[in-house]
């Protein structure tokens, strides 16, 4: 494509002159096929570029055509590519300030920051030499400056402000924090977005990726009410020819749901291949602890790598309440037995548990609203409710 | 900026030393004998990074075999030395640390040497945490500790990192494997109950998931992201020395949920709960121990103070936590160990 420089540069330069930031962004984006272009890989290509446009635009092209100048080297040199992609975001920062009361360039923004950080993990990937997730970090840093401009604009018209290009950042900063394990870092973002006066008017797709970044964070948080709110949000209006980000979503929205006790059905999970649940919601159900540890055991790395060991660990008390809840239905009285309790976890298999132990699971039930009920400690009893004992937990 | 390197042997450059022997600027634990005005060993004070401060020259530094020397001296002597209160010994050895902290930033070293310097740090940070928990206010600020213990922690972990990805580097040895997974343990104890650190813990190399103590410390921290007090309470005794202490900092916390769980358990206006079956599930030493606790948070006990009352309206739930104690388990295990061994990390267990 473009042939020679010349006409490459020529057709950025109308890109600019028209206001079509669609266009130069494509110009300027690592997925585009003018990256085959071998003419284009020029180390020093400053000169050429400076016949052409002024700057700061000037120095967003030196070092887009230097990116593929390093690219092409064999092997790549993904460090060397990432820090002129770190310069060509530096140049549009400055270009976007100079730009007031126009936001035509955010397409622009938008490549440059995507391609920093596919860079960047590139450079994770296949380089050595730092700690892990510090190039990540240093371009986290880099998407912030972005970012910190398009907030501060607040005078423009709302058809104008730079601050419709937020949530576009927001959304991979979010993907890089994720990946490093720097979730508080996100809630400043968070913030800037909940206190956006039209954070309803960003584009669909958009809107999509930031609830499921922000349902996986309350998920972390402990917070499975508006986690479940925030990833059904992005589940139920993720189209279906997304197969694989609705499947991801998913990862977290079953189990977050399961918490709270609504178990998934056999037909979802197939369909998105997530047949894991499945296993884990009958182990679940049947109270059977042992299964239940089974599983998490031999899908340890599966659950580890998705993230949510933690919060399927964390369904284990639902576990113990559907097993005390079968005691409950062989026994049909109102007083059940401590010792009952403790002989049926011996049963489904768990061999180092005490009195004091059962004593202290039964407690947080209690504690948790998950059954109704008081202990007499001195007749080792569990004296509970006579009107619905185990609440539904979905309740 | 270019590397400095430091080119002093001892534990004090000549010309600090000088100067504060001339001004009369020594700390206690500098005299000799603790006589007036008579020098003893100078250690270099930590001073701060200013504007008007000159890069220091390569002879106010010292070399790493020095530094190494100096944080030894201080972990083995000045921490042995009784003859005052150690809160005092305290300050001046996490001053000196601070100094040796700084140097270490200031001569950009790699990460390799930087763990070796920081490992006993991050320890006797730790240990302190705990043999000071008890002082107030005016004489320990636990806030200032914790945050220093995890700012070297945090420094510790990115340089083992940085060492995993290295592929040039040398193969750890086993030492260096074994202070890597106490250290590791410590982190997780210190943080017990943030899902970042339980993170951390899962995504980390397998010598160190393997590790026994690893293992207690991750079954510790996960029954305690359950809601499972009574295992965490049972596995926490079972730590070694230090972690055990860092651990029981955290004790009264995980005290009160457990008291606060019981109150809606046991909640009942004839029924009692047996004081021996709660000071056995509490980790208290004797029933004085747990009046203090019941006092504070506004649990009833019975006429004979040999059973507890529960009721859940009774709770008090603004009462602040509890202030850490010293724990009877903790205090046998501080006892049988060489206080420098253990903090120089030649011993673990």
């Amino acid at each position: 494509m473009f042939g020679t420089v010349n006409n490459y540069l020529s057709s950025v330069l109308h890109a600019a002159q028209d206001y079509d930031g669609e266009s130069l962004g494509t110009h300027l984006s690592l997925r585009d096929v003018h990256v085959q272009n071998h003419s284009l890989y020029i180390a020093q290509p400053e000169k050429l570029v400076d016949r052409f446009l002024k700057p700061p635009l000037d120095e967003v092209v030196c070092a887009h055509l230097k990116v593929l100048y390093h690219l092409a080297q064999e092997p790549p040199g993904y460090m060397e590519a990432y820090t002129q992609q770190a310069a060509a975001c530096g140049a549009v920062v400055r270009l976007l300030q100079q730009l007031k009361d126009e936001n035509w360039c955010l397409p622009l923004m938008y490549r440059v920051c995507l391609d920093l950080r596919y860079l960047a993990q590139a450079c994770e990937k296949h380089c050595r030499g730092f700690t892990p997730g510090h190039v990540l970090e240093k371009a986290a840093d880099c998407m912030m400056a972005c970012f910190r401009v398009c907030a501060a604009d607040g005078r423009a018209s709302e058809e104008d402000t730079k601050r419709l290009g937020m949530m576009n950042l927001v959304n991979q900063l979010f993907k890089i924090y994720f990946r490093i394990n720097k979730l508080h870092l996100c809630k400043p973002l968070i913030r800037a977005i909940d206190n956006c006066v039209f954070k309803d008017s960003f584009p669909l797709p958009e809107q999509i990726t930031y609830k499921y970044f922000v349902g996986r964070r309350a998920m972390f948080d402990s917070n499975y009410q508006a986690a479940v709110q925030d990833l059904s949000y992005a589940f139920s209006n993720c189209p279906d020819r997304f197969a694989s980000n609705k499947r991801l979503i998913l990862i977290y929205l079953v189990p977050v749901k399961m918490l709270l006790g609504y178990l998934p059905t056999k037909a979802l999970l197939q369909r998105y291949d997530l047949l894991l649940f499945h296993d884990l919601a009958l182990a679940l159900k049947a109270g059977n602890v042992n299964r239940f540890d089974e599983i998490v055991r031999d899908q340890e790395l599966v659950l580890i790598r998705s993230g949510i060991y933690l919060l399927v660990e964390k369904l284990k008390f639902l576990v113990y309440r559907n097993l005390f809840k079968k005691v409950f239905a062989i026994r049909q009285t109102h007083q059940l037995d401590m010792a009952d309790f403790l002989s049926a976890l011996q049963f489904v298999g768990l061999s180092d548990v005490s009195l004091d132990e059962t004593h202290c699971i039964v407690a947080n039930l209690i504690y948790e609203g998950k059954i109704k009920g008081y202990i007499s400690h001195a007749h080792n009893k569990l004296v509970v409710s006579k009107q619905n004992p185990f609440p539904s937990v979905s309740t | 900026m270019a590397q400095v390197q430091g080119s002093c042997d001892s534990f004090c450059p000549a010309g600090e030393a000088k100067m504060r022997i001339r001004e009369k600027l020594l700390h206690y634990f500098e005299l000799k004998n603790g006589q007036k005005n008579t020098p003893g060993v100078l250690v270099k004070e930590f001073t701060r990074s200013a504007a008007d401060v000159k890069m220091p020259l390569p002879k106010e530094m010292r070399t790493e075999a020095a530094l190494t020397k100096t944080v030894e001296y201080l972990l083995k002597d000045i921490i042995l030395d009784t003859r005052k209160p150690y809160h005092q010994a305290y300050d001046f050895i996490f001053d000196r640390l601070r100094a040796v902290r700084r140097e270490i930033v200031i001569q950009m070293y790699d990460a390799r040497q930087k763990i070796r310097l920081l490992e006993p740090i991050v320890m006797f940070l730790a240990y302190s945490r705990y043999r000071l928990c008890e002082e107030s206010i005016e004489k320990f600020d636990p806030k200032i500790c914790n945050q220093h213990l995890q700012e070297c922690l945090t420094g510790v972990l990115c340089c083992y990192e940085e060492l995993d990805g290295l592929e040039s580097s040398a193969e750890p040895t086993i030492r260096e494997l074994e202070r890597r997974c106490f250290i590791e343990c410590l982190y997780q104890v210190f943080n017990l109950g943030s899902p970042e650190s339980f993170t951390r813990a899962l995504s980390l190399p397998d010598y160190v998931r393997q590790d026994a103590t690893f293992k207690l410390c991750f079954g510790l921290c996960l029954a305690f992201q359950q809601g499972n007090m009574y295992r965490v309470l049972m596995a926490l005794p079972q730590l070694p020395h230090i972690l055990c202490a860092l651990a029981a900092t955290k004790l009264q916390a995980i005290r009160r949920s457990l008291l606060q769980i019981f109150t809606h358990a046991y909640n009942n206006k004839q029924l009692t709960v047996p004081v021996p079956y709660l000071l056995r599930l509490l980790l208290i030493d004797g029933p004085a121990g747990l009046q203090d606790q019941c006092r504070h948070y506004g649990i009833s006990l019975s006429a004979d103070r040999k059973a507890v009352h529960f009721n859940k309206t009774d709770f008090n739930h603004n009462a602040d936590l509890l202030k850490p104690q010293h724990e009877r388990f903790v205090e046998s295990k501080l006892k049988r160990i060489y206080l420098p061994e253990v903090l120089l990390l030649k011993k673990f267990n």
